[in-house]
Parts: C-alpha cells; structure tokens; sequence
C-alpha cells in the first residue's frame, strides 16, 4: 500500500498534469569533438558486434549509408561520457563516501538537460520499460544533440487500492544538422 | 556469434521470404564473464559497482553475483535487428522491458518471431516478438522491422515512417 498518497487521492493532481509536455533545454550530448573513430571501435567491440560498417572505409561507402554508421543506439550513452578539464568525479565520490555504489557522487553534476521534478509525494522509481526508435545512424565526424519532455503521465491503481504514476520520458537525438537520428522513450512507475 | 565476413556478405531478406510464426536465426552470446561486463562498464562510464566489484555486489548489496547491465541488454537488441534488416531494410523500433538478472557464466540467445506483416507505402512491415533468453526470458519485447518487396522500392534512407503508422 502507497504511503504517499492519501487513501482514494488521485495520483495524476493538476500539478502532476501541469509537467506533461514539459520539456528540457537541448544539449550537445557528444564531447566536442564528436563521434570518433576509437570511442566507436571499443563500444562495437562491448557489443561483440563485429560489423565492418563501422570499421571499413572502403566497404561503408559502398553500403546504402555511403559512410562508417555507429551501432544503432550509440548516440544515446554519449552524454554519460565524463568531459575533460574538471574534477574526476570518481575520486571525489570515494573521497566524500569510501563506501560508494559507484553511483551517487560520481555522475558529474551537469544538470543540463534535465527535467524538471514531478510534484509528486511518490518516491520509489521503478524502470516499466522502454522504446528504441530508429530513424538514421550516425556517422564520424557527427555531434550529437539530445532534448527530453515528459510525453505522457497516467495513473494506475494496484490491486492494494495504492495510487502509482505511469511516467513516459521521450529524448530526442538530433545530429548538427537537426536531422532526427533516435527516439528514446523510457516508462517509470512511481509509487 | 556472427563474424565480419557473415555480415558483409549478408543477403538480403525479403518480405515476400517470410511468413507470420517465422522465426528468424537466433544469435548467441557467452558464456558471459565478468570481463564482458567489465568491458561494457568501461566503454559507457558506468561505474556502478554491482557490474564489477563482486564483494560488493554480494556482501553490500546481497545479490548473488556481479549482475549485467541493463543498457548492455537493450544494446544487444537493436543491434540483433540491425543484422536481419541488412543490407538495406531498417529495424524502425523495439520496445521491451527488463526482466531477470543476467551474471557470469549466462549463455544468451537473442531470438525474433514474426507475429505479423503488412504493406505500407510499397515497404514491407515484419512486427516481432523479441527477446534475450537464458534459462529465463530476461527482456521479452516486441519490434518492427522494415524489409524490401522483392521488385519493389528500396526502404529509404533516412527512415520515414509511414504517416499511418506513426501514431500507432
């Protein structure tokens, strides 16, 4: 039973409902230099995909993508990448916690592109799902850009009678040229 | 596994090659260790311990071992899509959910059946059932995948969904 939520309160208040459409400034998700050959060469090899069309010059050009492509959701883990010239944000995490999960203080704290809190009592996050949308790979030399919003807040009832959110957060990436590459599209619960 | 050679001398599968309750080669991965998810830790930047650092993962966190990533898992899908669509059809989506823990010593079979099939602006449409498999299914899902009629149109590149389809 949700202890967040009065008995027989909806979830989805006008403040819940005010966020849906929200959305978050566009970023520039790669490092400045864009997607590079190495980077490529050791998320490929991650994925035990040996696909010469992302290695092979000369046989990327003569594919229907005319030029080296990256895997198809490549584009969606560049803005984890740590960007040079600050603080190591893993020594800082074990210094403020010996005991750190790896986690919590170690992500850099670039809140670029978030977006904004859900005003909501429930707390507990619980990954319901995802999307992957394709509609071109990237290429060498591309930067990549990500912008999320909230698509969709809904309510479900569990069995117990407890209130929960239905959250569904869709991140567009872009190339420099605005062409759309991905869409991701993440579902949480909230209870 | 597939080798480079095998993808590129892949040839094409047709719309008019399969049936609804086809079910297209599976791909098979491991035994996994923990080097693999070592390796994928490393190649995204995501140091959270439970992936690498078994004490802690077992004796901080109580699971029964280092466990795989769930990004790993939801790279392997598309890129299992990516190789029935090639050379020039298109895995247009995928959608699936997390389910049981993968940990060292899993063997993983990524499959696809197709539950239905359709024409659309002179493309053919597949939609799957999808998922990776080791004693349990741990990220069942569904997809759409996008291959040529035999005498047809090419699947254009960039991908334009059909208008139709795009609200669905």
């Amino acid at each position: 039973m949700s202890q967040a939520t009065p008995q027989g309160a909806s979830a989805l208040t006008p403040e819940v409902k005010a966020v849906i459409g929200a959305q978050a400034e566009k970023i520039e998700a790669s490092l400045p230099w864009g997607i590079e050959r190495e980077g490529l060469r050791i998320f490929t090899q991650a994925i035990m995909d040996p696909d010469p069309r992302y290695w092979d010059d000369d046989f990327a050009k003569k594919t229907k993508f005319g030029a080296i492509i990256t895997p198809p959701i490549y584009c969606t883990y560049l803005g984890r990448r740590t960007r040079p010239g600050g603080e190591d944000p893993v020594t800082r995490a074990f210094q403020e916690n010996p005991e750190s999960d790896g986690i919590v203080g170690v992500r850099t704290p670039d809140t670029r592109g978030g977006l904004p809190d859900i005003p909501t009592p429930l707390v507990r996050t619980l990954n319901a799902g995802n999307e992957i949308e394709l509609r071109q790979y990237p290429k060498l030399g591309d930067r990549i850009f990500s912008q999320a919003r909230y698509a969709d807040i809904k309510e479900r009832v569990g069995k117990d009678g407890s209130r929960m959110l239905i959250v569904t957060t869709e991140t567009v990436y872009t190339n420099q040229n605005d062409e759309v590459l991905c869409i991701l599209r993440a579902s949480s619960i909230k209870r | 596994m597939t080798t480079a050679q095998e993808l590129r001398d892949k040839k094409q599968t047709y719309f008019d090659d399969v049936e609804v309750g086809h079910q297209f080669p599976p791909l098979v991965i491991g035994p996994l260790t923990a080097t693999h998810l070592f390796r994928w830790s490393a190649a995204i930047e995501n140091w959270h311990r439970i992936h690498y650092d078994q004490s802690f993962a077992i004796y901080h966190e109580g699971l029964p071992n280092i466990l795989g990533q769930g990004s790993w898992k939801q790279s392997i899908l598309p890129r299992y899509l990516k190789d029935l669509c090639l050379p020039d059809g298109w895995p247009w989506k995928v959608t699936f959910q997390h389910r049981a823990m993968i940990v060292p010593g899993d063997t993983l079979t990524v499959w696809a059946t197709v539950t239905k099939k359709y024409e659309e602006e002179g493309m053919g449409f597949l939609d799957l059932d999808v998922g990776i498999r080791h004693y349990a299914e741990t990220c069942p899902g569904r997809a759409t995948i996008v291959l040529p009629i035999r005498n047809g149109k090419p699947i254009p590149y960039p991908f334009v969904p059909p208008k139709k389809l795009v609200s669905q």
